[in-house]
């Protein structure tokens, strides 16, 4: 037996653990196809919102930004999606076991997951909302909703909206990490994020609408606005209280993770 | 080397394993045999660190699995349900889990030779036949190259090719004086495979001995002689150790001696012998009194009768 006379060069780093998350992630069709059906859907509709604009139309009240990138709440749903695969996935196809018997301490896959799923999420969609902004300004430069990306709050509406998609389905991979199924984590982010949120806004207390200013959706909305929304939470809050929702997510699904047999 | 200390899984009301205490030596194939629902794959869940026991605690190498810096180069295991995803090639499977530990992409190219599934490495895990499925999991178990193989019933599936493969495979990989636990439900595969054997039932202990011992306590190994002499050749071959039993007028049934005494002194005797049968308790026999008490789902009627 060689292995055991000579010290092996193999052992398990985080590192190593992201490099096999990134390898598992780009290794499946699902990846590419969730992607270039965010990446299409919000450039399709941006091309559509720029195209049919007329000045001072009924969308004439609406921030440029969110107009074009109209097209990123139905694309978040995608990228939602993906992040549910990357964790609950493992555990309908089994993939979570060998996975877990690689790496015992268990914790550094959900980390690298999330790591691996943040980098490339934020990228796809950054780019994705770059190009959709100046494909958009191609129909818009006559009218009132003509932008520069150097206008004020423009690029940081554009960035927001990637990290807004990002901390989102974010909280999607946390959940999938938690319910260890795909349709229920599916079904608890429809619900739960999506949903609820718009039903606790019809209840008549002010209480309850301060607080859904802070709700994932809601911040999300702020994010991706390049001028302040009216009876909203301001940017910096809104990505604060977003980061603690992704957060407490992922918290879940490793407290979870450590204390489930897998 | 494999040691479980009461090892014990619970599950609500229902104990699934119940205080196994358990050593597998490196160097020789060990068989983890027992009936369906035994506990087997519970066990073996519990020594890689996926099911946490309810008490007790195991160790491989001398340390808990969990506490391992680079798992894959001391255990390789293969567990029995699916542990893959189907839309992934067996390469990028492998890639994947090697990458944890920085084993090269030359180890990961090379393992599927050695499982014999060269030529399917680079297509999807979804068109994989059941054997195939079990030759990647085979691979996988060897990429880091462990002194240790936990696996959970590897010739399910396998044609009989495979079996044969896996049996020279498993023979091979103890001679080199690595540890290997192989689970079964087949007493006869193991037979043919392992020297030890831990044997259990509705999760406990019930013999850890080995293959020639298994035989021995359940009545040995006998031989038939059919004689119209019986009377005299019972009378020459008594002895000390030495029991015989008679069957029909002509016909013995002699424990304790061997065929080559026995027809040397029918032969010094001229007594003719019609019949001289060496006859081994078969293993299966010898598994299923061990287990009778503890198969979880049993067919009515006895099948023991018709089996010998």
């Amino acid at each position: 037996m060689t292995t055991a006379t000579a010290p092996s060069p193999y052992r398990v780093t985080p590192r190593r653990v992201v490099r096999s998350e990134w390898h598992k992630l780009w290794s499946l069709r699902s990846t590419w196809v969730t992607l270039l059906s965010a990446g299409a859907v919000i450039l399709g509709v941006g091309l559509l919102m720029g195209a049919t604009y007329t000045s001072g139309g009924g969308d004439a009240d609406i921030d440029t930004v969110v107009l074009v990138l109209f097209g990123t709440q139905l694309g978040q749903m995608c990228l939602a999606v993906l992040g549910i695969l990357v964790t609950a996935g493992e555990y309908s196809s089994g993939m979570i076991r060998a996975s877990l018997t690689v790496v015992p301490h268990r914790l550094p896959v959900l980390w690298a997951k999330a790591a691996v799923f943040t980098v490339v999420a934020y990228s796809s969609m950054f780019a994705t909302a770059l190009i959709t902004f100046l494909a958009a300004q191609l129909f818009l430069h006559d009218t009132d909703k003509a932008a520069a990306l150097t206008d004020p709050g423009v690029l940081g509406a554009i960035a927001g909206s990637a990290a807004a998609v990002t901390l989102l389905s974010l909280i999607a991979l946390g959940l999938g990490a938690t319910l260890r199924s795909v349709p229920g984590s599916t079904g608890a982010y429809i619900g739960g994020v999506l949903i609820l949120p718009e039903v606790l806004g019809m209840l008549p207390y002010d209480a309850v609408d301060s607080a859904l200013k802070y709700f994932p959706t809601q911040a999300a909305g702020v994010l991706g606005s390049a001028t302040p929304l009216p009876d909203a939470a301001t940017a910096g809050p809104a990505l604060l209280a977003l980061c603690l929702w992704a957060g407490a997510a992922l918290g879940a699904g490793a407290v979870l993770l450590r204390r489930r047999d897998a | 080397m494999i040691r479980a200390y009461e090892l014990t899984k619970r599950y609500g009301d229902t104990t699934v394993v119940h205080g196994l205490d358990f050593t597998v030596r490196p160097g020789t194939v060990t068989g983890f045999l027992g009936p369906n629902g035994a506990g087997k794959s519970t066990t073996m869940r519990m020594l890689l660190g996926l099911d946490a026991p309810t008490r007790g605690r195991s160790t491989i190498g001398g340390r808990a699995y969990t506490t391992h810096p680079a798992p894959l180069t001391e255990v390789g295991a293969l567990l029995e349900a699916r542990s893959v995803h189907p839309g992934r090639t067996a390469f990028n499977h492998l890639m994947a889990l090697a990458h944890t530990h920085g084993i090269p992409r030359s180890r990961v190219e090379h393992v599927p030779d050695l499982a014999g599934l060269t030529g399917a490495a680079h297509k999807r895990i979804k068109g994989f036949s059941l054997g195939m499925g079990q030759r990647l999991g085979i691979a996988a178990a060897l990429l880091g190259d462990p002194a240790t193989l936990i696996l959970d019933e590897p010739v399910n599936g396998l044609d009989p090719e495979g079996v044969l493969w896996i049996r020279n495979l498993l023979t091979s990989l103890a001679a080199e004086g690595r540890t290997v636990l192989v689970s079964s439900h087949l007493m006869s595969e193991m037979a043919l495979t392992a020297d030890h054997l831990v044997v259990i039932g509705r999760g406990r202990l019930l013999a850890d001995t080995t293959v020639g011992d298994l035989i021995r306590t359940a009545g040995g190994a006998s031989v038939r002689v059919v004689t119209p002499q019986a009377d005299a050749l019972r009378t020459l071959l008594a002895g000390p150790g030495v029991r015989i039993t008679t069957g029909t007028a002509d016909e013995l049934t002699v424990h304790g001696t061997d065929s080559v005494h026995i027809g040397r002194t029918a032969a010094a005797h001229a007594i003719p012998l019609h019949e001289l049968t060496p006859q081994t308790v078969s293993l299966e026999q010898a598994f299923m009194d061990l287990t009778q008490e503890s198969v979880e789902y049993r067919t009515a009627a006895p099948l023991t009768g018709a089996l010998v």
